[in-house]
């Protein structure tokens, strides 16, 4: 689970120019990660606590997209498509197959500056404490929901399965989540708790 | 779930503005400049469609650019570049393997557990032949040797598994690989566990040829690199492009930073200032460039306090 705030942000204009209408692979790369840059950047960062590995993640989404780009299928579904490499690009990197990208440098030290750990009130580490305790499919179920706002459809391209199983599942990890929820101490006893668990991240 | 939605650490917006646009822009830039082949071995030239394969992906081949001469060998090194032939098979299916047997391109040893080990024997073959000699044994598995900097050959640089039953362990060999001039040994590979489902990709580093573009690059400055042991701080362009005509070292672009434009330049004034390097080819980097000597900074959006970083 990511651990960023709010932090530093970089001001100036896009210099993403909206391609000119035409066949080419580099058109229509460049077509797509206008429109999908955001998004990916977002579900990246929310999910890395590094730096570093969310600027390898990231660029390794995308080349991965630039080489495979006839298998991208036309917005909306993009976005869901590259959310999928960059789930299990991001699985790679948490089972230890990490590659730095010298792709990645320049997008590596931005985010190295920025950076920051999120700031969350009693309430919010109560809440936050309780989704830490969920098994990583549950709480990438609940993610993609709360986060990325996707429907149970949406969800089921992402993970490629079926709508249903998304709507079975998405059922025990809310019940549990609930039952997480409850079982974590009352606020008041729990702002030092809180700060010691911040610490350890 | 109001929850869960309130842990959220950021939004889209808020992670793509903790980055530069320069840099969100360079990226994309970057990554259409890389050569992209075709599964047989041919090549396209820019600008034709590829057509769609209905197993295999239709990729083409980019030349850098029109007139740039270490393209036009790429091509010509493509052109002569001579595949291994296939290998056919005389055995009977439903015949056992033996513990080892060694085929063209690479060879196959059962591990005590059921599962298979694999290493490269010719790292230079087409892959379509590693492909051939994978879907013999019914592995989905796609292995390609690309051309990469000196401190990455021998190494991963690319793999993907979509499936979700258990994992490649990549074999790598780094110091141990080398293939452009005198040999071709790359004994890289994988271990298959048993239970193994596919499809998989696995992308190794090897030594690139004369004329090859780097499919993916360590730090200009690492050492086996084309820059090891230079300091690039302040300098300028003219500086840096000498020092580098000294190791016999060309520019084959400089990408152009800060607001004055971006993409890839073959020419950039002398005095400009040099902030950063790529490699980019055997012989041959990119520069990172531009008109001061600082690179611009990040700006705070006016009002925030910069928390202070806990642990």
């Amino acid at each position: 689970m990511c651990m960023v705030s709010k932090g530093e942000t970089w001001k100036g204009e896009s210099v993403l120019s909206p391609p000119v209408a035409s066949d080419s692979r580099q058109d229509r790369f460049q077509a797509m990660y206008q429109a999908c840059h955001a998004a990916v950047l977002g579900y990246v960062v929310r999910r890395t606590a590094s730096p570093e590995d969310a600027a390898d993640v990231i660029a390794e989404t995308f080349l991965t997209c630039w080489r495979r780009l006839e298998e991208v299928p036309s917005s909306p579904e993009a976005r869901l498509w590259l959310f999928g490499v960059a789930r299990r690009t991001l699985a790679n990197h948490h089972r230890g197959e990490r590659r730095r990208l010298a792709l990645a440098d320049r997008l590596r030290d931005d985010l190295a500056i920025t950076y920051r750990p999120p700031q969350h009130t009693a309430e919010e580490s109560r809440i936050v404490a309780a989704f830490r305790r969920l098994p990583a499919d549950q709480r990438e179920l609940l993610a993609l929901n709360a986060w990325e706002g996707l429907d149970y459809g949406q969800i089921a391209v992402v993970l490629g399965c079926s709508r249903n199983t998304v709507r079975v599942r998405m059922f025990r990890a809310r019940k549990r989540m609930a039952s997480e929820l409850a079982s974590v101490p009352a606020p008041a006893l729990w702002g030092s708790l809180a700060r010691t668990e911040m610490a350890h991240e | 779930m109001n929850e869960i939605t309130r842990i959220s650490p950021v939004t889209d917006d808020e992670a793509t503005r903790m980055a530069r646009p320069q840099t969100l822009a360079d990226l994309a830039n970057q990554i259409t400049a890389m050569p992209v082949e075709t599964p047989s071995g041919g090549y396209r030239l820019a600008g034709q469609r590829a057509g769609r394969s209905h197993k295999r992906r239709a990729l083409l081949v980019v030349p850098l650019v029109a007139g740039l001469s270490a393209a036009a060998a790429f091509v010509a090194v493509a052109g002569n570049f001579t595949s291994a032939p296939h290998v056919t098979s005389n055995r009977a299916s439903g015949q056992a393997l033996p513990a080892t047997q060694t085929a063209q391109a690479l060879a196959f040893t059962t591990s005590p557990g059921g599962g298979l080990t694999v290493i490269v024997r010719d790292p230079l073959a087409d892959p379509a032949v590693f492909r051939a000699e994978f879907a013999r044994r019914h592995l989905d598995i796609t292995l390609q040797m690309r051309p990469v900097s000196p401190s990455l050959v021998g190494s991963v640089f690319y793999m993907d598994e979509p499936g979700n039953g258990p994992h490649l362990v990549p074999i790598t060999a780094k110091g141990a690989c080398d293939t452009p001039g005198g040999g071709d040994v790359c004994p890289v590979g994988v271990q298959i566990p048993a239970g193994f489902r596919g499809p998989a990709e696995i992308d190794f580093g090897r030594a690139a040829r004369p004329g090859e573009q780097y499919v993916s690059t360590g730090s200009a400055f690492a050492p086996g690199e084309a820059m090891y042991g230079m300091s690039i701080r302040g300098e300028t362009v003219t500086e840096v492009v000498g020092q580098l005509r000294d190791r016999h070292v060309s520019v084959a672009y400089f990408n152009v930073q800060g607001s004055t434009g971006n993409g890839l330049v073959h020419s950039v004034p002398g005095g400009w200032y040099v902030y950063d390097a790529d490699p980019w080819a055997p012989g041959q980097v990119m520069l990172f460039v531009g008109p001061t000597e600082q690179q611009p900074a990040p700006t705070p959006p006016p009002g925030n306090p910069v928390p202070t970083p806990t642990s």
